[in-house]
């Protein structure tokens, strides 16, 4: 199996997924932190953090996930109170309305957490909803191949940054 | 007379030592070669164990054939089938892994290096991906070695945003890449290797991509073959390709199986290939794989 590690997050990608993890480019007054993308077919050039470009090429057997980090100032708000990623989902958890783009067929799930001291939130498209019952365990194995690296300590502390 | 012979004696002297000497140093390599347990013959035989001494029980290992090889691993050497996924780091330090199977794409794999002079012509030609007359569809994938072993710099020097590039040093493993250049195009849906080899020009890669693509696309990636699906090979696979065309009702002397030009292989939209004075895909290529 595969094994993917960058800016803090690693991932050994069950069978059948790609993936990447990366940091876009600094834009003026904004500070880029760490997505990763996974998916069962192949992810094009450019997707964007949620999927757009990604999840209309899905076919009803695929599974695209994102695990996508805020910025520091998030830890601690409610939103991110649940501590630690959820590792299992059940097919119950996904819903076609629960989308940030609703293609007809299609379900997700989107979960706010902090883990290892990093705000971030995880969510997954369902190529078919109708097809959950097998998709889903493949998206528990992805979760459960995931893990997160503490934050690095400020640059002034002279520890080694990420990579 | 006198002189002579004792110049002779001298001389078949010399020899002599050298021969001893000869005799010794093939000795010393022999038993290293014993101690690593590559031995010709079983040293056990002689009653010593590896450090000389009598016994009854040789606590040495045994001597087992060890594969002696000088360079990449030659055709009939290879596991040319499998496509594994590919895992490494983009020049720029994010991590990246692309599957090659599981899909109905066909991925087309580069593996170049930074400073081979005859891949500089194919880093040029990848800046501009929409001159490179690959098909529809054709997933483009530029690998080089890993970070320890490539200039990550130079390699973002030729990078931008429509090349996907992985640096991994694994991947030149596992697709066992005898050098740079080297192509491998790789049928998703087997997840299989169904061509591989070197070029000179981009444009002849291209050509052979295009005929990977009228090869594979008319019947379905997944339905080529029973025997193909099958991972048969040689003599098996052959029988079960002629059942399936027997089965079908193309039996020896069909007409199907004797075109009469490469129109009749590349019929349509797609021309016949240009002669060409260079040889694409040649020295250590294997052509069409599985």
């Amino acid at each position: 199996m595969a094994m993917l590690r960058a800016h803090g997050l690693a991932a050994t990608l069950p069978e059948g997924f790609e993936g990447r993890i990366f940091v876009r480019p600094h834009l003026e007054g904004e500070i880029a932190h760490p997505v990763a993308h996974f998916a069962t077919f192949p992810l094009p050039q450019e997707v964007a953090d949620f999927g757009g470009g990604a999840v209309t090429l899905m076919g009803p057997n695929d599974i695209f996930a994102v695990l996508f980090e805020y910025g520091p100032e998030s830890v601690g708000k409610e939103l991110f109170a649940r501590q630690g990623m959820q590792r299992s989902l059940s097919a119950g958890d996904f819903r076609p309305t629960l989308l940030r783009r609703g293609l007809g067929g299609q379900s997700g799930t989107q979960w706010f957490f902090t883990e290892a001291g990093r705000p971030f939130t995880f969510y997954a498209v369902l190529g078919s909803h109708a097809r959950r019952g097998v998709l889903v365990p493949r998206v528990n194995s992805l979760l459960a191949a995931l893990s997160v690296s503490p934050p690095p300590l400020s640059p002034n502390s002279g520890a080694a940054p990420w990579n | 007379m006198v002189a002579l012979v004792l110049v002779l004696t001298f001389v078949v002297l010399l020899l002599g030592i050298l021969v001893a000497g000869l005799l010794r140093s093939h000795a010393d390599i022999l038993k290293a070669l014993h101690d690593l347990g590559a031995g010709v013959g079983d040293p056990s035989a002689s009653g010593r164990d590896a450090h000389g001494h009598h016994g009854g029980v040789d606590p040495s290992p045994r001597a087992v054939h060890v594969p002696f090889t000088l360079g990449p691993p030659l055709p009939g050497e290879r596991d040319s089938a499998s496509a594994p996924t590919i895992a490494g780091v983009t020049p720029g330090g994010d991590a990246l892994a692309i599957t090659v199977s599981g899909h109905d794409t066909l991925t087309l794999i580069a593996f170049l290096s930074s400073g081979c002079s005859t891949c500089a012509g194919f880093w040029d030609a990848l800046q501009r991906p929409q001159e490179l007359g690959l098909p529809e569809g054709i997933r483009l994938l530029v690998v080089t070695k890993g970070p320890e072993l490539e200039s990550a710099a130079e390699v973002r020097s030729k990078a931008h945003e429509r090349l996907e590039i992985i640096m991994s040093t694994d991947a030149w493993g596992d697709y066992e890449v005898p050098g740079s250049p080297f192509f491998v195009l790789v049928d998703g849906a087997s997840a299989r290797r169904i061509g591989e080899g070197v070029a000179n020009h981009f444009n002849q890669v291209a050509e052979l991509v295009r005929r990977a693509v009228v090869d594979v696309r008319p019947f379905g990636l997944g339905s080529r073959s029973k025997g193909f699906a099958d991972g048969l090979d040689g003599p098996e696979r052959e029988t079960a390709n002629d059942e399936e065309l027997l089965a079908v009702g193309i039996h020896p002397g069909h007409r199907s199986l004797y075109p009469r030009s490469l129109a009749d292989v590349f019929p349509s939209e797609s021309p016949a290939p240009q002669e060409d004075d260079s040889e694409p895909w040649t020295a250590g290529s294997i052509g069409k794989v599985g």
